[in-house]
This record gives structure tokens, sequence and C-alpha cells, in this order.
């Protein structure tokens, strides 16, 4: 890719072409390690001096290999992200790394396994409460995960380069908690589709590559004169993953995204991983607690015996509420891909905690083709006409 | 006539008569007892994990996932379903959440905590607390946490560990499941004692967990004999059968009493040659939910000489494990609900068959129940049950030689599954097993 290309223009060259650099880092012989999910530990990934690479589906590509083993009433994403797989598009990556993060992810995970032949593949198991014995489970599962990929890499994972990787990606949290900063003014300084590219391009970069491309971008951005356009409605976009660009267009064509609550947006570094004696206890206390998405099952007070609906939206939801005024947001979009049961299940009781807060609402379902783009855009308009 | 014909299709076990009786009796028992004040708990299947806590605890459960089929099969499903549409809940969900969901929202938002008249079999009413799985699907602890809209009932989770084929072989990752599991029991019985305001009675629990095993051991020994030519027993009578074993139905003793009378009967049969229906000629696995409103169709097939000799892996009793050293009855408990999934671990790696617990069984059940086909019944609106059907086909062909037959249905749409075309699409499948009948003998397949 071009040198010369820098900032949000290079986020959005990688964007358009995700492999190239890590085609580039194979040929020069590191190897690649996938991962579907934003419950991956990367940073034993980076330790081991591997390089993490989200796979992602496309959109704009119908599904046909993947039919061999998915039915079609199921996760779109997921399907996608076999189908991908399935027709090679991934065929620089040395293994995969896939999680128990909800039930189509498991299913997929099986599938992919037996119809790749990858020489490392590795499934991670995750509870759904945040128990504490779940909790210590995890941590085991995190540390056979370091077994198996220490045997793959030949290495041993020492406590201080686990350390390093964890500071590392801690950084990229806050770098991207930084740029969701300057979503803050009105207009912001940048747009949603913009920062969709950049996540994406940093799920497809080294680490400390997209820490780079990361400071590039905040220095080009605090100072830019050509960010978007003032829109009346200020967003807050929640969802599962939203990783592409003309999905983001469709709600930037009349409003500014200023908070993309998904795996495509602020998601996975709206927390960081805490420093703890054992860097693994604290990667499993991040993962298991800190990543908000509906796929885990959340309470007040742990195995409480007395329950308050009020109480529970607040666990579950509570953390949008600083993020909505914060952002001074007026419109929320509750973006939900069809067949997807961990989302689809929070929509009425989330809806109730946008209610509850007076922020106008929506639920809006497609399933992550072009083809319901159209629907998707008339349904957006009807939104925005509403809280205007 | 129509009735006398399908009688003789299908030659019934007598012995599952009074198993079926009683589980009726005790559901109406049950309906009782909840109706004169008894606290109620709505479960989610768990496969013998939070079960035998609440049996020991003399808990009444009900399980809102088979209620939904009585309330599809009754016709007052719908107007539940339509309810929790109108309330938010997306079309596309579990089709027995969104009736749960749609009575929830009835009973508690628009008849203020009574029982909706229309309800059959007395309705469920409103639960003390909530028990539900991570096992087989999301759906069915996001569910529960969603009922938090409708009443405020706590709901504790029960986890479920999935390992992966090969993970699983890892050193110490099946102590650390135990661990999980114990440590999450002895949790989940302080929460139940608080809600009750009762102390378990751990004497009472240890029988109960040796009576679960017990049932499940002689209940498994039952389907062992199935492997027989012919089959002796048909999959009709192990769905009428199972519920005794599966969800503790009933009193505990009386129901081992009853699984061994089956035992004797189904033995007597394999003693005699007598087969399930008049003439086997073609042996068959079924997967995974069966279409209960229309069960008649099976009587159809079995007069073309389909006998079903092996079905539904969810409804399964674990493959028997030894565990009369372990003295901690939480320990017990939780090492046989692991081995409903773990149980197959180890034949499935050797298998190379990478698919896990929903795939592996299928083809443990073809190869030494020698299946010629399999009838696959892949659900609209309950994925988990129709996920690793595709899977599931391919492995048994690629691996076995064994072809799979598909047929569409829904749990609450009962309308997708159409009978007649499902006979229609039968006829030609015998030619199918035929030719593949011819295919595993050159390939060097003993059936
Ligand atoms: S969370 Fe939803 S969108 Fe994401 S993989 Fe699971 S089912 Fe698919
Ligand atoms: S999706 Fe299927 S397995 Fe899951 S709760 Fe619904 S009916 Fe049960």
């Amino acid at each position: 890719m071009s040198d010369k290309k820098r900032g949000l223009s290079k986020a959005r060259e990688i964007y358009l072409n995700r492999s190239q650099r890590v085609r580039e880092l194979k040929a020069a012989g590191k190897r690649i390690m996938g991962y579907p999910c934003a419950y991956v530990p990367l940073e034993m990934i980076t330790a081991l001096d591997l390089v993490p690479y989200r796979t992602c589906g496309d959109m704009k590509e119908p599904v046909t290999e993947a039919d061999r083993a998915l039915p079609s009433s199921f996760c779109p994403i997921m399907r996608t992200c076999l189908d991908c797989a399935l027709k090679g598009k991934n065929d620089f990556l040395d293994g995969m790394v896939t999680i128990h993060s909800c039930d189509p992810q498991e299913k997929t995970a099986r599938v992919w396994e037996s119809y790749t032949d990858y020489p490392y593949f590795h499934f991670i198991d995750m509870p759904v409460t945040v128990r504490p014995e779940a909790l210590e489970y995890f941590e085991g599962q995190l540390n056979d995960f370091k077994k198996t990929l220490e045997a793959f890499s030949g290495k041993k994972l020492s406590t201080g380069t686990l350390e390093a990787a964890i500071e590392s990606h801690n950084r990229q949290r806050t770098l991207v908690r930084e740029l969701y900063e300057l979503t803050k003014p009105s207009p912001p300084l940048v747009s949603g589709t913009e920062i969709v590219q950049v996540v994406k391009a940093l799920m497809s970069l080294p680490v400390a590559e997209g820490n780079e491309l990361l400071a590039d971008i905040m220095s080009e951005v605090q100072t830019r004169t050509d960010g978007p356009e003032r829109k009346a409605a200020r967003l807050l976009i929640w969802g599962s993953t939203l990783d592409n660009t003309d999905i983001m267009q469709v709600f930037e064509a009349k409003a500014n995204v200023v908070m993309d609550e998904s795996c495509g947006g602020i998601r996975a570094y709206r927390a960081e991983v805490r420093r703890s004696p054992d860097p693994i206890e604290g990667l499993a206390d991040y993962y298991l607690n800190e990543i908000t998405c509906a796929r885990s099952f959340r309470q007040a007070i742990l195995g409480e015996t007395r329950k308050r609906y009020a109480r529970d939206l607040q666990s579950r939801f509570g953390y949008l509420k600083g993020i909505i005024k914060e952002w001074n947001i007026n419109g929320a979009i509750m973006l939900l891909v069809r067949y997807c049961d961990p989302f689809a299940f929070e929509m009425p009781s989330l809806k109730d905690y946008f209610d509850g807060l007076g922020i106008p609402n929506t639920y809006i379902e497609y399933d992550y083709t072009a083809g319901a783009l159209a629907p998707l855009r008339t349904r957006v308009e009807a939104f925005l006409e509403t809280i205007s | 006539m129509a009735g006398e014909k399908e009688k003789r299709a299908i030659n019934r076990l007598e012995s599952m008569r009074p198993l079926r009786a009683k589980v009726n009796e005790t559901y109406l028992k049950s309906v009782e007892a909840m109706q004169a004040g008894k606290p109620a708990v709505w479960g989610m299947l768990n496969f013998y994990y939070g079960d035998p806590v609440l049996k020991a605890m003399d808990i009444e459960v009900v399980y809102p996932e088979n209620y939904g089929a009585i309330a599809a099969a009754t016709g007052v499903a719908q107007q539940y379903l339509d309810r929790a549409n109108a309330d938010g809940f997306p079309t596309h969900l579990c089709g027995y959440s969104l009736t749960t969901l749609g009575y929830a929202s009835r009973m508690m938002k628009e008849l203020k905590g009574q029982i909706p008249p229309e309800a059959p079999l007395g309705g469920m009413p409103k639960p003390l607390f909530l028990m539900s799985s991570a096992a087989i699907c999301d759906a069915r602890y996001k569910w529960f946490q969603s009922l938090g809209r409708y009443m405020d009932a706590p709901v504790w989770t029960l986890e479920a560990p999935t390992p992966g084929v090969k993970e699983f072989f890892i050193e110490g990752y099946y102590d650390r499941m135990v661990d999980l599991g114990v440590k999450h029991l002895s949790s989940f019985v302080t929460f139940v004692e608080d809600m009750v305001g009762r102390k378990m009675d751990w004497d009472k629990l240890d029988k109960t967990a040796n009576l679960m095993i017990e049932i499940n051991r002689v209940w498994h020994e039952v389907n062992e004999l199935r492997k027989v030519k012919p089959c002796p027993m048909h999959s009709r009578d192990f769905w009428s059968a199972m519920p005794a074993a599966l969800f503790l139905a009933g009193d505990l003793e009386d129901s081992l009493g009853l699984y061994q009378d089956m035992y004797k009967e189904v033995k007597g049969r394999v003693d005699s040659g007598t087969g399930a229906i008049p003439e086997e000629k073609y042996r068959l696995v079924f997967a995974e939910l069966p279409p209960w409103h229309s069960l008649s169709f099976f009587d159809k097939l079995a007069e073309r000489g389909w006998n079903f000799v092996i079905e539904s892996f969810g409804y399964r009793p674990p493959i028997p494990i030894d565990l009369s050293k372990v003295s901690d009855p939480l320990e017990r408990i939780t090492r046989f609900n692991l081995q409903f999934f773990a149980g197959y671990y180890e034949d499935a790696r050797k298998q190379n068959v990478l698919g896990g617990a929903f795939a592996y069984p299928y083809l443990k059940y073809a190869r030494e129940w020698k299946c010629d086909g399999a009838l696959l019944h892949p659900l609209i609106s309950c994925r988990s049950a129709s996920t690793h059907l595709p899977y599931v086909s391919n492995m048994l062909m690629e691996k076995l030689k064994v072809p799979s037959l598909s047929i569409e249905g829904d749990i609450v749409d009962l309308r997708l599954f159409n009978p007649q075309d499902a006979l229609a699409r039968a006829e030609p499948f015998e030619e199918t097993m035929e030719h593949y009948r011819k295919m595993r003998k050159q390939e060097g397949l003993d059936w």
C-alpha cells in the first residue's frame, strides 16, 4: 500500500483492501492469526509475535459456500464470515481463534474448524454469567489458550511480554476513546463512517501499527477544516456489528452518528485491561466483565433474590446514560441483525431504558446484505423525521 | 378404522402407558398445588443440573418450552405471539419464547397477575423465580431475562460449559468444568434456600441424585436394546416415555420401577424377535424436536416399513458413568450433567468429528443402531434444533454413506409441517436408502 497515505486516507485505504498489510507481513515471515469476535484476547496473540486479524464477512458477496453447512435462518454475520473463509479469502491465515461468545459463534466455530485446515485452530469456551466461579473458569480457558498458542508459536509467553502487549492494546483503547472525544463537538470532527474505516483498519493491523495510525489520525482530525457537516440529529447506534461504511452512510446521509456502540465501533475499546499480578487474570476480568455485549447475563446484584425492573435496566444498560449526556445524543437506533438472538431479546427492555431517559429511539432490523440498504434507508429517514 | 390401523402400524409398548399416565397425573397434581398457592418456578430444560435441586426442595417446576408446545397444539399460541410482537420482540425469535413473553404480558399487564382464562391445562402461575440455562441456545437465558419486563421474578442462570472437541482433552480441562459446576450449583442451592426460606435437606438431595442417575442408566439400557434387528421400540415410545427421566417428572422411585418394567418388556421383545413395526424395511434416526402435533405421521411411515430406532440427541440420557464413589451430591450431579455432552467427546475425537456434541452423537447412532437413513426436522423458529443439521447430514454421508431427508417444520407455526408433502418426499427417499445400502457394502460398512 502507498506509504504516502497517512491518517484517515490511509485508514480508508486499509478498509478497502484489508488483507494487504497482513499479506505483506506474512511474506516477511510473520504468522497471522484470525479471530471473528471482540471477545478473543488479542493481547496473547500479539505477545507471541503473531498478528491478530479479525475475519469479517462481505455484505456484497452472496453467501454460497456457507450454505453447505449453515442454514439460511442463521446469524447473517456468521454466515458471511464463514462464507468468505470457505471461499479462500483468508488464505493467508496460519490459524484461527474462536470463542463461545454466542451460540451462533459456537456453532460456526465447529463448522469452520471441520471445513478448513489451518495449522492452528482453538476454541475458547466462555461462561454466560459474570459470577466469580464463571470468571475462574474463564481464566482457566485463557490459560489453556496460552498453552496451545505457546506450542504453536514455539515460544513461551512471559509475564513481561504479555504485560507489554496489554499496554499496547490498552493504548489503542485509549486512542480510540480519544478519537470518540472528537465526535462530541457539533459538528463532530470525525464522522461515523470514518470511524468505521479506522476501527476496521485497526482490526487488520498489528497493534503497534494501529497505534501509529491512530496517533496520526488524532493530529489530523484535531486540526482539520474538512470535517463532517452539522446535521440536526446526533445519533447513537446500538447493535452487534456495524462494520461497513455503506450501512453507516445510510445513517449519516441525514444525521451525525456520534457514537457507535457495536463491535465495529467503540465496544472493544470502551474499557481497558487493569493491571494485575497475573496478567491472565486481568484479561479474564476485562473480557468477561468489561465488554458490554448482550451475550452476557448481568444482574444488579449477583444472585439477587428481589428484583426491580428499573434496577435491572440500569445494570444492563446503565453505561449508555453517561454517553447520551456527554455526547449530547438526541436519537438512538437499535440496529438488529436478523436471527441474532442475544441482541433481539434486549430490544424491548432497551427501548424502555431509552424511553425512561426521554431519548427518541427506534428499532431497525436488517439482514446484512446490500439488498437490505434501501429499506434500511426508508426506516432511518422515517425515524429522523420524528426527531427533527 | 383409521384409528385401528394406526394402532397396528406401530406396536406400542404397554409399559410406556403407566409411565406416561404417571407423568400426566403428576402434572395435574402440580397444577392443582400451584393453583392452591404452592410456589412455582419456571424452568428451562437444564439436563439434570438444576432440576434435582428443586426436586429435593419439593418445588413445583413448570417448563415454558413445553408449555409453548401445548399452547401451539391447543391453538392459543397465536394471540401470545402477536402480543409479544406488539410489545417489540422481533418475530424471528424462538416461537416458544415469544409464546411465553406474550403469555406473561397478558397475565401481568392485562390481568394483574391472574392466569389467563384461555390458558390450556390450568396455565402457568406467576413464578417465585426463574431458572434459566445457558445450555443449547442463547434464547434459553435471554428469554428469561426479558421476562423482567413483566414480572419482578429473580432469575438464576445456570452455566453450561461447552468445550471444543480437541480442547476438552487439555490437561485439567474436565476438572475445571467440574469445579465450575460444583461451585455454581452450591451458589444455586443458597439462592433457592433464600428464595423459599427453607434449608436444603442434603440426605434428600443425595437420594434424589442417585435416583436420577439410576433412572437414566436404566433408560439408557432400554435404548441400547433397540440396536437389535428388528428394533423392538419405536421413537414414539421414546418421546412418550422420556419426560420422567429428562425432567424428573413424577415420583422418582415410581419412575425407576416403571423404567425397569419397560426394560423387561423391551428385552422380552428382543428375545422373541418382536419388532416395533410389523415389517422393518428401513431403520432410521430422527433429529431433533419431533412434530408433536403430527406424530401420527410416523404411523404412516411405519406402514411403509420405516422403523425409527434412535432419535433426538437433546432428549437422550447421558452415557452411563460410574459416580458411586463421588460422595458429594453436588459433584455427582455436576459430573452427571457434564456427561450429557462430554460422554461423546472421547469417541468424537477418535473419529475426528469436530462438530462437537451436536453432530457426533448422530454418527454414533447411525453406526451403532445401523441406520439406513436420517430424517432431519429443522424448525424455522428454533435455530438451536436446526443449525447443526446440515453439518450432521454432510457427516453422515461423508463418513457413513447414510443419506438424510430434511423436512422443515416449526414449533409454533404448525402448518409448516405438512404430513402429506412429507410423505410424498418419503417415497423416493426409499430408493436413495436402497442405493446407499449398496454403497455402504462396497465401502466395507457392515449394514
Ligand atoms: S452476537 Fe448476534 S450478530 Fe454477533 S455473532 Fe452472535 S448472533 Fe451473530
Ligand atoms: S430456540 Fe429451541 S432450544 Fe432454544 S429455547 Fe427455543 S425451542 Fe428451546
